[in-house]
């Protein structure tokens, strides 16, 4: 299992092809890990690309850290893992929470993004997805699991109910993801968004309840282009071929 | 971590040795221990493997066999459904007819 070092934190990874001349790095959502991109969306990139697949500190294979959630620490951990691995450049895409961390490495850090792709990304300031946190139960844990999860269909058995409880019980009650997250709500409103100079393909669910924040981000970021996905928030699952080919084609040309 | 020591083909029951023992070194012997694994164990729903456990198997194997067997990108080739349905027989198979 590829563990590395950044600022000296385990920090799980994942490359295919790593010979290949442009490098493109994958960023996971919250409550996710890698693997919503490993088994189908990253082997296709990789038929072109070099691909780096990471997991967010407290997620997947990585460290556990109680602080530290917010856009620009995640940035900065996202900036220093480009560092360790020597990327000076790369096609950057996230999806859902990892959607607005890759929107805010390309304003912090435009010169070490080529381009972007945004993949469902939520509008923090929505009430529903802060009200998920203080209605934090085992009961919402159960339903969130069944309806929500962004890693995967199958309904959980004890072994990983446990397991997943456990993460959440973490990240909720001992980290700061949660003040963290709040500090972020009016994250859309910065200027900046308007002056972003960097082509940009936002990929969103028709069905998607964050639909409205994809044309909002389309309506203020002047070399965007917006394409709906048939599906809802959790299109990298329902539609991974389809993501992975416009993908591919939006980073090749 | 694992090499391949020999050229030698390995037979189905030594195949699913080792697939146990990674089986174990991902999920952890205080679980396996309560289970019964057998070729028809599924993944997700009697392993009770997540995504994230399936990529450290995946891992395991690469590890092991090297190059010989793609197994990612085996894995990629399915579908959702058949993800959900992936025994350990068919991997056993598969990694059989790499050999």
């Amino acid at each position: 299992m590829p563990v590395i070092k950044v600022n000296n934190r385990d920090v799980h990874i994942q490359e295919l092809n790593k010979g290949a001349a442009e490098t493109v790095l994958l960023v996971h959502g919250m409550f996710s890990n890698l693997s919503v991109y490993y088994f189908n969306i990253a082997p296709i990139l990789a038929e072109h690309f070099h691909v780096v697949m990471y997991d967010l500190k407290s997620h997947g294979m990585s460290e556990r850290t109680l602080h530290g959630y917010d856009l620009n620490s995640m940035t900065d951990d996202l900036n220093a893992l480009m560092e360790a691995l020597q990327l000076n450049v790369v096609h950057l895409a996230g999806y859902s929470f990892g959607g607005l961390i890759a929107l805010k490495m390309a304003l912090r850090f435009p010169d070490k993004v080529k381009k972007l792709v945004v993949i469902e990304a939520p509008d923090p300031k929505d009430e529903k997805a802060r009200g998920i946190i203080d209605d934090y139960s085992r009961e919402f844990l159960e339903h969130y699991v069944e309806n929500f999860t962004d890693t995967t269909k199958v309904k959980m058995g004890k072994r990983q109910m446990e397991r997943n409880h456990r993460m959440y019980e973490y990240l909720f009650y001992q980290t700061s993801i949660k003040s963290d997250m709040i500090a972020e709500k009016d994250f859309l409103d910065e200027p900046q968004i308007s002056l972003l100079n960097k082509d940009t393909l936002l990929l969103y669910g028709s069905d998607s309840n964050c639909l409205e924040t994809g044309k909002e981000l389309n309506g203020k970021i002047k070399t965007s282009e917006l394409t709906a996905v048939p599906g809802d928030h959790n299109i990298p699952i329902q539609e991974p071929v389809l993501i992975a080919n416009m993908i591919n084609t939006f980073f090749m040309n | 971590m694992d090499t391949v020591a020999s050229t030698t083909k390995m037979n189905r029951d030594e195949i699913f040795d080792l697939m146990k023992q990674f089986i174990t070194e991902v999920i952890g012997e205080e679980f396996v221990e309560e289970m019964d694994i057998t070729p028809e164990s599924s993944f997700t729903k009697d392993l009770e493997m997540d995504s994230i456990e399936i990529v450290s198997f995946s891992e395991k194997i690469k590890a092991h066999f090297g190059d010989q067997i793609d197994f990612t990108g085996w894995l990629s080739s399915m579908d959702l459904d058949q993800l959900i349905n992936l025994n350990l027989g068919m991997i056993i198979n598969y990694i059989y007819e790499c050999q």
